[in-house]
């Protein structure tokens, strides 16, 4: 009884070694369970699929770089994907803190594999504050938001450009981001200008995006690092999100362990003071 | 005239906002700009101008910002009350971010001329934002890992939370343990692997009925709530009914 | 625009101020007819729709609002949390500690924090009443300057102009985790007696929640984002859920008027329910389609 009373009040740092444990654990010992596909990551994958080659894609890095541990592969594997594809790429961020560089070095980085160039395949218009203000006016013209990209050339200079004027000349947005501003994509952009989104992010997010996409508002969904799995898995591109669900898997099995012992601490210590009483 | 003016800012700005949804203002300024010889309303919208004053606005309260900062922490340094080492370095980094990012990196400007006739033309690189400055080594060498460390720190506060919150105590509270039970081993390969083992539909079944049913069902409940009190609420600044957020009664 | 301010209000009518509203959407159609340049509608009819629902909400609100006004008992349910707040200064000020309070970490354009701010005035009245020492931690500079107008004005309001500190509301850091370590180290070393958060959260909210869970305090959350609701129940001795954080500032005022808002949006979400019960209906029986239509909006 004392032992139960024990394990229901045990100091919380023992419950952080185990979860630190849990994770460094599959560094050691690689196990890798197979990623199954979901149907809402599916219904993202196929959006962009069905797309022509040589679309324009707008992809957006709006989340802060301690997300990125769960959205830096989602928006690796997309870039994949769009390249693959021979697609276009737009990016811009409405994260002034560390978003438009991030999104400077994937992009360059995974153009590079597939040999794009910058300024024809691809282009990082950067960021511009007041979300609002640059959603609704990428609806009439980028340029008059954006009238330079991220490394200050004019957008007339970027042959990209001449053909992508405004929210008609682009094909899918995909969001990447670990806060509100996905909604505000759906509520500005898809809701008052039509433009198809998709989006990845944050597991904690994800729940909440569900109604988004069973409305039809939102085609397609990544929710967390397993979101970013999938994704990989079906480009056929494992990276950091595939080898991450080990540690993930650990994580979330340790805590499953601790909810266990916990009620049956609760169970054996309510059982025990019923009797005496 | 304290009380008035920024109730009735408020009740303009909203005003233009709602208006500006409902109708084509571009055409609304291009007319005004033709029957009143106005040429630099034309092609602007009215939401344009409220978004442009936001902006504004919103540039000079950080220097409010910064102020406030250097005022609180340099008074605890000067009396060297508890901490002040720390705080001291919280005014130095304030600044140490800063001032580099903000000094010219091109000589075609007065700034620049005045910058680079004290500092060598080699040190160039390290002003600015770009990818070799002062500002990129110090965001992406100390303050990424340390926003990364503290997101990672959630990983443990959810462990210890989970630990405590999730107890049977009574119906609903089995409830929400065995759901968010069945919802952790569902979103990682393992414990749908587990999961696999009783039947193969199961994970499209929680898929199904638990994300895609009583999911969706409440996060719609608590959004359209919550879109309804913030509209209300919206409507009461506007008319100027909800005046508690300005100081005033 | 006079006719807005708490002046005139007493003299404005409930039909005179709808009145003057459609007024001002008429003049504005008005002009629109008039426009020179016309090729295609000023007026967007594929939004006449969400224009109907505004003034049926706009309407419903402020008949309410007159009603309340006028003295008409509004009954609003009890909301435990923020029942719980005097209750949790109380405890701050038996124990000589001091109350923590965040007004979010969005800034002024987020709805989430004018609401914040609300009740932090009301909050504030009380601290000042108990003379309790309030703590208010912002993470924009916009918040700084709201949060210390309406603090003070509380403590103005209750007599203790004299026991406000301007240093009560003070600008911590920009970024979300600087402003989250800040504050969880303060109230490590401090050990608030009482935590209210209330306003938009995000990341964080688990990590100060936790903290203050460990630093014994009695803690009290609210905020309208879903997906940050289930840290702050699994944390927080008190969770208000969504509209519950709107209705808040009313609630502990229990002002008519702001109680009247309540009611007013309390019957269009009612009407709400009746159109999703309807749609519901006419989709299973596959004779749905023109009534799904009615709510689209492009």
């Amino acid at each position: 009884m004392e032992f139960w009373r024990k394990i229901m009040n045990i100091d919380r740092r023992w419950v952080y070694l185990l979860i630190a444990l849990s994770v460094t654990f599959p560094m050691i010992v690689v196990i890798k369970f197979p990623v199954e596909v979901t149907p809402v990551a599916r219904q993202l994958y196929d959006a962009i699929d069905k797309l022509p080659d040589s679309s324009v894609v707008m992809l957006t890095f709006d989340y802060y770089p301690n997300a990125a541990a769960e959205t830096e592969p989602m928006s690796i594997a997309a870039l994949h994907h769009m390249f693959k594809k021979d697609m276009r790429v737009v990016t811009l961020s409405n994260i002034p803190l560390g978003g438009p560089t991030i999104a400077e070095r994937i992009t360059r980085e995974i153009a590079a594999e597939y040999d794009k160039v910058y300024g024809v395949d691809y282009v990082n218009l950067g960021y511009k504050a007041n979300y609002n203000a640059v959603m609704h006016g990428l609806a009439n013209s980028i340029e008059s938001i954006f009238p330079s990209d991220y490394t200050n050339t004019p957008l007339k200079d970027l042959p990209l450009m001449d053909s992508v004027k405004n929210y008609d000349d682009i094909g899918f947005i995909y969001v990447v981001a670990d806060n509100a501003t996905v909604d505000y994509w759906i509520q500005i952009v898809n809701a008052q200008y039509g433009v198809p989104i998709g989006s990845g992010v944050t597991a904690v997010v994800a729940p909440k995006m569900y109604s988004f996409v069973n409305s039809g508002q939102m085609t397609g969904l990544l929710g967390g690092m397993k979101g970013a799995a999938e994704y990989e898995k079906m480009v056929g591109e494992e990276g950091k999100a595939i080898r991450g669900m080990d540690a993930q898997s650990m994580a979330h099995l340790a805590i499953i362990f601790l909810v266990i012992l916990g009620n049956i601490g609760f169970f054996a210590t309510r059982k025990k003071e019923g009797k005496e009483s | 005239m304290k009380k008035t003016v920024p109730v009735v800012v408020a009740f303009l700005a909203g005003f233009v906002m709602v208006i500006s949804f409902f109708f084509n203002t571009e055409q609304i300024m291009n007319w005004l700009s033709v029957t009143f010889g106005m040429d630099s309303l034309h092609g602007k919208t009215m939401e344009g101008f409220v978004l442009q004053w936001v902006t504004i606005v919103s540039g000079f309260t950080l220097v409010l910002g910064v102020f406030s900062i250097v005022r609180v922490n340099a008074r605890a340094v000067a009396k060297k009350s508890e901490g002040w080492f720390y705080k001291l370095l919280t005014v130095v980094s304030v600044f140490a971010m800063a001032i580099p990012a903000m000094l010219p990196v091109s000589k075609d400007t007065v700034g620049g001329k005045i910058v680079f006739g004290i500092f060598p033309d080699s040190w160039r690189a390290l002003f600015g934002t770009g990818p070799t400055s002062i500002y990129d080594w110090l965001f992406t060498y100390l303050d990424q890992p340390m926003m990364e460390t503290m997101f990672a720190m959630l990983a443990f506060f959810i462990a210890s939370a989970a630990y405590r919150a999730f107890r049977a105590r009574n119906a609903e509270a089995t409830l929400l343990l065995l759901t968010a039970v069945i919802v952790m081993l569902w979103r990682v390969p393992m414990g749908e692997a587990f999961l696999r083992l009783f039947s193969d539909s199961l994970p499209n079944y929680i898929d199904l009925f638990i994300m895609n049913g009583f999911n969706v069902a409440v996060q719609r409940g608590i959004i359209i709530g919550a879109a309804l009190g913030a509209a209300s609420m919206s409507l009461r600044i506007m008319l100027g009914i909800e005046r508690t957020y300005m100081g005033k009664g | 625009m006079v006719i807005f301010t708490s002046v005139n209000k007493r003299q404005m009518s409930t039909i005179l101020r709808i009145s003057i509203l459609a007024l001002l959407f008429i003049m504005a159609f008005s002009i629109s007819a008039f426009a020179q340049t016309v090729d295609e509608s000023v007026f967007r009819l594929d939004r006449f729709t969400v224009l109907i629902f505004v003034l049926v909400f706009s309407s419903a609100v402020l008949l309410y609002t007159n009603w309340a006004r006028k003295g008409k008992e509004l009954f609003v349910r009890k909301i435990p949390g923020i029942d719980a707040v005097e209750e949790a200064v109380g405890r701050a000020t038996e124990m000589g500690k001091p109350v923590l309070f965040i007004p979010g970490i969005s800034d002024v354009e987020d709805i989430e924090t004018i609401a914040g701010l609300s009740i932090l005035g009301r909050v504030a009245k009380i601290t000042a009443r108990y003379d309790t020492p309030l703590s208010v931690p912002v993470r924009y500079p916009m918040i700084l300057a709201a949060g210390q107008e309406v603090v003070e004005q509380a403590y103005i309001e209750v007599g203790k102009a004299d026991a406000y500190d301007r240093d009560m509301v003070k600008y911590v850091a920009g970024e979300q985790f600087a402003f989250t370590a800040t504050v969880n180290g303060w109230m490590m070393r401090e050990r608030p007696a009482a935590n209210i958060y209330m306003g938009a959260f995000f990341a964080e909210s688990l990590l100060l929640a936790e903290s203050g869970n460990a630093a014994g305090a009695i803690q009290i959350a609210g905020t309208a984002r879903p997906e940050q609701l289930p840290f702050f129940i699994a944390a927080c001795d008190y969770t208000l859920m969504g509209e519950e954080l709107y209705a808040a500032s009313s609630y502990l005022s229990r002002e008519p008027l702001l109680l009247g808002g309540i009611k007013g949006q309390d019957f269009v979400k009612v009407i709400i329910i009746i159109c999703i019960i309807i749609g519901v209906l006419l989709v299973s029986f596959n004779i749905g389609d023109w009534f799904v239509n009615i709510f689209r909006v492009m």
